[in-house]
């Protein structure tokens, strides 16, 4: 079984985001980026996959600028055996993106993809679920646990422990199918420096977006961006007493 | 409160905290040495500049001595009460007092933890950048009194850099007010470094007004895995010429054994005798590029056999875990503590020294070595066999010290690199100070601590 792996990057986790002054998007330049932390365990999923014998193949799959190697080589690095990456300078919207997936799905005939529940810059939560649907396959969204085995794999049967509202739910899937990972699925393995330099011969495919065919059609439109307003500073009180006084005015108790 | 110093001294300063209780007396009594009972004659927790005068004016009319006391997170026993002396702790004395954005100053009290410190400086958009692994429990305070230095002294030096400003109170209980905060004073002898790392044996410092500095650029972690010591300062001089860096610590396969037996997480397989961790600024590919091609370099000079490196804060700070962990995975072990320094150019040398004398004094004992390389310090942890009693142990490690320092000593280096001399290291003092120097020291004690009541016994007798 071959797994697909949606890989995106994106301004490092730990970056204070700023608004550009004008408010017309955040600040990227010079600012550090990484690849989107729940793709970093959807790879690694894959990776613990192939490594029980399911899959045979795992491909990471990025969209963007032509500057995307490097983040691309780290996939392979931490243990992908290709990369795609399809190359765009425009900002891909969540639809885009499942549309892209679509046709690599149509080319690659994989058993499993598995994303990001969603990527921490725009936090859409959306191409997962768009994918599957344009795809007309099952989803496991917001996954926590993983149950494929070799026998199960080739029932073409998965099951998925989900992260709801209510607790965690257990469903059972038929493959091929979509997979979005949560952050408790799984802990992503680190990165073996020789395996950066080995990455160097492992192939990774350009794709120009063009050639898909795919209408980037753009529905969502942002007007700007703003940042959050800063939380005003607390007020100390002496007492328990003076506590509830303070609740009471406010109308909270 | 039987003792009539004691009802005196409450009836002095009729809000003063005082603890009395065994349970009390032996947490505030000792540090993070286990060597000495702990047997103050009480702990005073005072919440005000005037209330530590008070102690110290009281101690002064009755003799008492005072140990002055912050997170108790020494190494050296600098903050040990073994001999009926009233403890004063900082403690409570814990608020920030100000941050003046002119100035990049933040001034706070003296009992204030370090991490708060560090997280005071954040919420002004600013660092205060010493740091280190007690940070959680060690006090600003104990931090200056032993010129605390820890894993970014590379980058940013030790608290001595860091320090504005000191108030101070001395063993007469008068209050000094070291350069206010000044850049420049240039009007005679400057006590604010004096009182740096003079051990609690000048001045008990209340307030402390820290310098601030703008965050570093992003970062990136990378442990290595070395083949021989000769390699560790090797990949330094390669790393440091390269990129630029902010720390860059080592330890060893046993160093290793102990912080995953403690439940850190292993990032590499396979056996390699020596480790590194180190973070460097990488804010752009280029840099990282300029890292990867610097591990290349030393992997062909066979200084290196493997790496690791870190993909998100989580795993760069498991990865700072194998490091920072070392001490409180130890510590069961009931270690004897070397904290010793020499020049960065004397390190391979005194290295290959140290491991000879080591294995050659030390045959049945395990010893971990591990400490801040780039700086020159070295943390060599002798570990107490079970089966051996605490004494005859500790005698033993006491006869290899002093080759030690005799080492130490014509490599021109320090018996102690950053914990202080305390209780632990007061014999040694003679081997990295001179006859003349320790004579001044004593000489200067007299000054401000005319009465000797200033944590006496520690430093010198
Ligand atoms: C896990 C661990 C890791 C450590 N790592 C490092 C490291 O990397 N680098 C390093 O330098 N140290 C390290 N240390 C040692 C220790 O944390 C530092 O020496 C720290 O600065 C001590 O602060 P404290 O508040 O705990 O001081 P204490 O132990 O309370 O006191 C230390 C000395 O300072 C004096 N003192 C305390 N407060 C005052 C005051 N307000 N006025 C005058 N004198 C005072 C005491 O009398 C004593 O002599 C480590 C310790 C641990 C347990
Ligand atoms: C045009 C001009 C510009 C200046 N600009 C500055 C400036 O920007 N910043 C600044 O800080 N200063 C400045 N100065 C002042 C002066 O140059 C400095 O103070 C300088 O450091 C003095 O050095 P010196 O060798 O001339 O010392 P001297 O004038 O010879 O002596 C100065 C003091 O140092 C003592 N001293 C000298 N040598 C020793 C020694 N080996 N051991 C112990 N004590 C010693 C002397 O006893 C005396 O107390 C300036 C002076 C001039 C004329």
């Amino acid at each position: 079984m071959k797994i697909l792996v949606g890989y995106k990057r994106v301004v490092d986790y730990n970056v204070r985001i700023q608004v550009k002054p004008d408010g017309t998007g955040v600040v990227t330049d010079g600012v550090k980026l990484s690849a989107n932390p729940f793709d970093d365990i959807a790879l690694e999923e894959a990776l613990r996959l192939r490594e029980k014998g399911v899959a045979t193949e795992v491909v990471v799959v990025a969209i963007g600028p032509a500057d995307l190697t490097a983040h691309l080589r780290n996939g392979l690095a931490m243990g992908a055996n290709r990369a795609i990456h399809v190359v765009t300078d425009a900002a891909v919207q969540p639809l885009t993106a499942a549309r892209v997936f679509q046709r690599l799905v149509e080319k690659e005939q994989p058993g499993l993809v598995i994303t990001g529940k969603q990527a921490i810059d725009d936090d859409a939560n959306q191409t997962g679920q768009m994918l599957a649907t344009l795809w007309d396959r099952p989803q496991a969204t917001f996954a926590s646990k993983v149950d494929i085995s070799v026998e199960s794999g080739a029932d073409g049967k998965a099951t998925v422990t989900r992260e709801v509202d209510a607790g965690l739910e257990v469903i059972e899937v038929e493959l091929p199918a979509v997979i979005t990972t949560d952050l408790r699925l799984n802990e992503p393995r680190f990165i073996k420096l020789p395996d950066i330099m080995k990455a160097k011969a492992k192939p990774i495919d350009t794709i120009e977006f063009a050639s898909l065919g795919i209408e980037a059609n753009d529905h969502l439109k942002t007007t700007h961006y703003a940042a959050p307003p800063k939380r005003s500073r607390g007020v100390m009180v002496k007492d328990a007493t003076e506590l509830v006084a303070a609740l009471k005015q406010k109308g909270l108790l | 409160m039987t003792d009539p110093r004691l009802a005196s001294l409450a009836e002095q300063l009729p809000g003063l905290r005082l603890f009395t209780a065994p349970a009390e007396l032996e947490h505030y009594g000792r540090d993070w040495t286990r060597r000495w009972t702990p047997a103050p004659l009480a702990v005073a927790l005072p919440t005000s500049v005037e209330e530590v005068q008070g102690i110290v004016r009281w101690a002064n009319e009755h003799g008492v001595a005072l140990v002055p006391s912050g997170g108790r997170t020494g190494l050296s026993g600098g903050a040990v009460a073994a001999n009926g002396e009233l403890v004063l702790s900082l403690e409570r004395m814990n608020r920030v007092l100000g941050f003046d954005p002119a100035d990049r100053t933040l001034t706070v009290e003296a009992g204030m933890p370090l991490q708060a410190v560090q997280e005071a400086a954040k919420a002004q958009g600013l660092i205060y950048p010493v740091d280190f692994a007690a940070r959680g429990s060690c006090s600003i305070g104990g931090n200056i009194a032993t010129n605390a230095g820890g894993i970014r002294v590379i980058r940013y030096g030790n608290t001595r850099e860091w320090i504005a400003g000191l108030k101070v109170v001395a063993g007469n209980g008068e209050l000094l007010e070291l350069n206010r905060a000044l850049v420049k004073n240039s009007s005679g002898y400057d006590f604010r470094q004096l009182l740096i790392g003079s051990e609690g044996t000048l001045g008990v410092v209340v307030e402390a007004t820290l310098r601030l500095t703008d965050p570093p650029p992003p970062s990136q972690v990378m442990l290595l895995a070395l083949p021989h010591m000769d390699a560790l300062m090797e990949v330094f001089a390669l790393f440091r010429s390269r990129l630029s860096l902010q720390a860059f610590e080592f330890f060893t396969d046993v160093a290793l054994r102990h912080v995953l037996a403690h439940g850190a997480q292993r990032a590499l397989d396979g056996e390699h005798p020596y480790y590194v961790v180190t973070e460097f600024d990488a804010a752009d590919e280029r840099a990282q590029e300029a890292a990867l091609a610097a591990f290349e370099h030393a992997v062909e000079q066979g200084w290196i056999e493997d790496g690791a490196i870190a993909q998100s804060e989580a795993q760069a700070a498991a990865l700072w875990r194998l490091r920072e962990g070392i001490t409180e995975s130890l510590a069961a072990h009931k270690p004897y503590k070397n904290d010793v320094s020499v020049r960065i150019g004397a390190v391979p040398a005194f290295l290959h020294e140290m491991q000879a004398l080591l294995g050659r004094e030390y045959p049945h004992f395990e010893v971990v070595w591990f400490g801040h390389i780039g700086d020159g310090n070295l943390h060599i942890n002798v570990l107490k066999p079970a089966d051996l009693a605490d004494a005859d142990f500790i005698a033993q490690c006491e006869h290899v010290t002093k080759l030690l320092a005799a080492t130490l000593k014509a490599h021109g280096g320090s018996i102690s690199a950053e914990h202080g001399i305390g209780l632990v290291k007061k014999p040694y003092l003679g081997s990295t100070r001179s006859e003349a120097e320790v004579a001044l020291m004593r000489g200067v004690r007299q000054v401000f601590d005319p009465k000797g009541l200033l944590n006496p016994g520690k430093l010198f007798d």
